[in-house]
């Protein structure tokens, strides 16, 4: 009668979401063996390490998270992409990622998210008002775009237009862009599902340029965010 | 005598052609002028022509001759011709000639100046050079020359030489010898030959001058010097005052040239006030130059009108009533002059004490003129005084019926010009978050002191010494009614100032930091007691000290200001750097001459015991000193710069309300780090940006945030050593401006909503819920984000 082949240890794979299923079905080769019935050396290979991460870009054409063509398999980026045809001055969400996601950082900024030059972040007036500064290219000036990670590895990301004499852009193009990485100390399996959710998002519409000079109820019926759904893909580890 | 001294020939007139008598009084048309505007040379020729021509007649011989000088067509149509009497082609000093040259007329020349019977031998011996030497000698510029001087030969008649100039002397009212244009000479003949120098200054450091000499070409004398600036006929004198502050004084004013007195001397500046340029002359003799008195003319009701006059025709030169101002409306008057008495008075002492204790020529050390302008209203200025840098001007402001009294006093005035001298030399930044604000403060409050103490010297205005007695060591306690709104002693006194050092102090307004050099200053030239309770008592140097007195303590400060710190209007100068200044000068000016101690001197040591007693550095022969410091928030969030810092809101730390933060701080010197923290901090005490306190501290030593914005402190006080604590400072703002209880980038869209928008806002878009959002608003967003969400 043939040795049966040592067993792995199942110390590799206690800390994945996939642990109960393997060890499942090494509870099941065992048994089989341990009947003296089938083949030899038919054990499933357990689920390698992941060490990176891949997105599927999801379907439909309204807002959603798009992968960008640079990005690498650690380092994860997506691109903000709105509905072709549809206006606006800025958009804001708030993405939660799964503990082996880690929001990283671009070094263009000091913020975790990336602006991709379609909206028009600066004054549109020469600054100063003596006009020796040409619109956008003070790279002191304070602009809307902001991006930080919340407790519950929330990441929150807004870009906006503050100028409403600048017009509208299509927001059918990658608007900014946010990173997530791979974290290689998180014991992530490949072929584990990670599951992003963006639970707030909104945007600025196009129809907000103008105001009348009083208070008036335009006021508020214009200065009101738009909310959004925003389609996400599927991540896995790989 | 006189029987030697040229004779003048008598004028000669001639008949006037009736024709030009009659054309003189019709008007000319520009047709009839240009005519005769184009016959001015021929006019010129024909005057020098009938004047040669006639030198027998005027006693003149043939070596003699009359050129053309100067000459202009009037409004009647003749030419006005000056010629100069020329004895061998060298002009003949105070000899000239005019002609009136008509259309078709007789000429009519004035020869009453001519000098008749000029005789000279040989030639000079002196080569102009030589003699343009002997005048620069005599002149003793300081700075550049405006241009090289002028040398001409000339005849010199006897009758014009220089002799005995005199002045008046400002300070006594009586004549006295004007040494710059007095000559002693005497001339061998009645004519010798001479050289005419002129020069000319204008320099920082000699003021405008034109000086002309005239050399003898022969000996080498002076003969005479002349002082060809034009000069208004106003006379330095002294005015009798009654003033509020300062009682009956004496003060420098001015006869003008009307007869009237103006508060304006004369004597004090020789270069001109840059405010006073933008005003004309107004015929009185006044000018920009010299100190002078203002007044703000102000309507009945005590709101101002933006006019201003300065203190002028008064004809018996006693100036006001002594009196608080109340006059409204009548700033001129004697109770408003009373103001001008008392800043006439403080700013006299003043220039007096820099140019005389320290050799500064004026406040700017350029001799540029001062000026007060007293009398001040409007919100800001009826209850406060401002020195103006580039105006060179103290600004005083009336004070208020049932407040403070007018901004007058004589430590006032002494404040506000040492600004001026710091300001043209250290050139501390003045505000709030930068300890120099403090120093710079404190700076004018101790010379002001020193001023008083000058005052009372018994060599009066001329005294180069400071007396050790005479200091107050409060400042406006009669602008208060008797209750002083600073105290150098023990600052604390003012329930504001802290009397030592402490991280954090920064946050204090510039007038109440200045506490901590003031009390240094204090204890270095009074000493400090050793007795607790005192108020010289301080616990950081509790064997107390022996001070060094006041004129050592001031000169170990200006030095210290003056030539050994530089801000450069950057805020960059720290109190230990002040320290360390304070300490090289006093080696510099007591080291080895005070005993051979070398680096190492008792004043010194004085120094670092007074700076260590108000907790800047440690006292001599300290070993250690506990210190605790908000050094990183998050690195180095607390004072960290992340926006663009002409939005205005540089060296703040913004956080959010309503969230948890970590503050930490880091206890040096001290093997126990642990701290207390507290709420709130001494800058809640600050009147001009208060703090508040709020939220709670947790247990875990973080702090939750209150849910209302505004400027906010906490401090850490070590358990080791209480005395040593560190104040931090953050203004909240509401990241929320959507509304939906969560504070997110979200948020930023409505900032866009309401960006610059002034009306029609949601003050809630505003990080401040003001009612402008500006690209501060984002400054301040990006500020919180960074400080709060990424310290968790």
């Amino acid at each position: 009668m043939p040795t049966p082949p040592p067993l792995r240890p199942f110390s590799l794979v206690l800390r994945s979401p996939m642990t109960k299923n393997l060890c499942l079905s090494v509870f099941l080769l065992t048994l089989s063996l341990a009947c003296g019935g089938g083949h030899t050396n038919t054990a499933v290979a357990p689920a390698p390490a992941a060490a990176g991460i891949a997105y599927t870009d999801p379907t439909g054409t309204g807002w959603r998270l798009v992968k960008d063509s640079h990005s690498t398999p650690t380092r994860l980026l997506l691109n903000l992409v709105g509905p072709s045809g549809l206006k606006s001055r800025g958009a804001a969400f708030n993405l939660k990622a799964p503990a082996g996601i880690k929001f990283g950082n671009f070094s263009e900024s000091t913020w975790p998210v990336k602006d991709l030059g379609v909206y028009e972040l600066w004054n549109t007036d020469p600054y100063p008002y003596d006009g020796s500064v040409l619109p956008g290219s003070d790279p002191l000036e304070p602009k809307l775009l902001a991006g930080g990670v919340k407790t519950g590895n929330v990441l929150t990301v807004g870009v906006f237009q503050k100028d409403r004499r600048a017009t509208a852009k299509d927001s059918g193009q990658p608007l900014f862009q946010v990173a997530l990485e791979f974290d290689a100390t998180a014991g992530l399996n490949a072929g584990d599902t990670l599951s992003l959710s963006i639970a707030k998002s909104k945007h600025m519409a196009e129809d907000m340029g103008a105001f009348s000079v009083k208070p008036t109820m335009e006021m508020l019926q214009k200065a009101v965010l738009v909310d959004m759904t925003i389609a996400v893909g599927v991540l896995r580890a790989n | 005598m006189h029987s030697k001294l040229p004779r003048p020939v008598t004028a000669l007139g001639f008949v006037l052609a009736l024709g030009s008598a009659l054309q003189a009084a019709q008007p000319m048309t520009p047709a009839a002028r240009a005519y005769h505007l184009a016959q001015q040379p021929k006019r010129v020729a024909l005057a020098q022509e009938t004047l040669f021509s006639r030198r027998g007649e005027l006693g003149l011989s043939d070596q003699e001759s009359f050129t053309p000088v100067h000459a202009f067509t009037n409004a009647e149509g003749e030419a006005i011709v000056r010629l100069d009497h020329t004895f061998q082609g060298h002009r003949v000093l105070g000899s000239q000639a005019i002609a009136k040259v008509p259309l078709g007329g007789a000429i009519v020349t004035l020869t009453d100046k001519v000098l008749a019977g000029v005789q000279v031998g040989g030639e000079p011996t002196l080569s102009p050079a030589a003699a343009t030497a002997i005048a620069l000698r005599r002149l003793d510029p300081k700075g550049p020359m405006k241009d090289a001087p002028k040398v001409e030969q000339v005849l010199f008649p006897a009758q014009f030489l220089g002799g005995l100039a005199t002045t008046v002397n400002p300070a006594t009212g009586k004549v006295m010898v004007d040494r710059q244009l007095t000559v002693h000479a005497q001339l061998a003949s009645p004519y010798v030959w001479a050289y005419e120098v002129q020069t000319r200054l204008l320099n920082n450091q000699d003021g405008p001058k034109q000086l002309t000499y005239y050399i003898d070409g022969r000996t080498g004398n002076i003969l005479r010097i002349n002082n060809r600036l034009e000069q208004q006929a106003v006379s330095p004198v002294l005015g009798t005052g009654q003033g509020h502050y300062n009682g009956s004084v004496t003060i420098p004013t001015s006869k003008m040239v009307d007869g009237t007195y103006a508060i304006y001397d004369l004597t004090r500046g020789t270069l001109p006030n840059p405010y006073l340029q933008n005003f004309a002359p107004d015929g009185s003799g006044w000018s920009p130059t010299g100190m002078q008195a203002w007044y703000e003319l102000n309507n009945p009701d005590g709101s101002n009108t933006w006019t201003e006059f300065l203190y002028q025709g008064n004809a018996t030169n006693a100036w006001g009533d002594g009196q608080p101002f109340t006059a409204y409306g009548q700033e001129g008057g004697a109770n408003g002059q009373t103001m001008a008495v008392d800043a006439m008075y403080g700013m006299s002492w003043t220039w007096d004490f820099y140019k005389n204790v320290f050799n500064l020529d004026g406040m700017d050390g350029k001799g540029t003129t001062v000026m007060a302008e007293v009398g001040m209203t409007g919100s800001w200025y009826r209850n406060n005084a401002y020195w103006d840098t580039y105006n060179q001007g103290a600004f005083l402001g009336a004070g208020s019926p049932d407040g403070y009294g007018a901004f007058t006093e004589f430590d006032v005035l002494a404040h506000e010009m040492t600004h001026g001298v710091t300001a043209t030399t250290v050139k501390f930044v003045n505000s709030a978050g930068y300890e120099e604000a403090g120093l710079n403060e404190a700076t004018s409050d101790f010379f002001s002191q020193m001023v008083k103490a000058y005052s009372t010297g018994v060599d009066g205005h001329a005294g180069t010494t400071i007396p050790n007695s005479g200091a107050t060591w409060v400042m406006g306690a009669g602008v208060g009614h008797g209750t002083p709104i600073r105290y150098l002693d023990k600052p604390s006194k003012d329930q504001r100032s802290p009397d030592g050092w402490y991280d954090g102090l920064l946050y204090l307004d510039g007038h109440y930091s200045a506490g901590v050099l003031n009390r240094a200053l204090y204890l270095l030239a009074n000493g400090a007691s050793a007795t607790p309770g005192a108020d010289d008592y301080s616990p950081y140097l509790p064997k107390g000290m022996k001070g060094i007195g006041y004129e050592k303590a001031a000169k170990i400060w200006f030095k210290a200001v003056t030539e050994n710190l530089s801000s450069g209007y950057m805020g960059t100068v720290t109190y230990l750097d002040a320290r360390n200044a304070a300490i090289q000068a006093a080696l510099s000016l007591y080291g080895e001459s005070a005993g051979g101690y070398g680096l190492d001197s008792l004043t010194s040591h004085a120094v670092e015991d007074a700076f260590g007693a108000a907790n800047v550095g440690m006292n001599y022969a300290e070993s250690s000193r506990t210190q605790v410091l908000f050094a990183d928030w998050r690195n180095n969030d607390w004072i960290e710069r992340n926006h663009d810092p002409r939005v205005g809101y540089g060296h703040k730390q913004y956080l959010p309300v309503g969230e948890k933060v970590v503050p930490r701080v880091t206890v040096l010197n001290n093997p126990n780090p642990e701290v207390t923290w507290s709420l709130g901090g001494p800058s809640m005490y600050n009147g001009s940006t208060y703090a508040l306190k709020g939220g709670v501290i947790n247990t875990d030593g973080t702090w939750t945030t209150p849910y209302e914005l505004g400027w906010y402190a906490i401090t850490a006080t070590s358990k080791a050593d209480p005395k040593q604590f560190a104040e931090g400072r953050a203004f909240l703002v509401n990241l929320d401006t959507d509304g939906d209880n969560e504070q997110d980038a979200v948020d930023l869209g409505n900032v866009a909503f309401s960006w610059y928008l002034t009306t029609a806002l949601n003050p809630a878009h505003s990080m401040f819920n003001a009612p402008v959002v500006d690209d501060g608003d984002i400054a301040a967003f990006a500020d919180a984000m960074k400080a709060t969400w990424w310290v968790k």
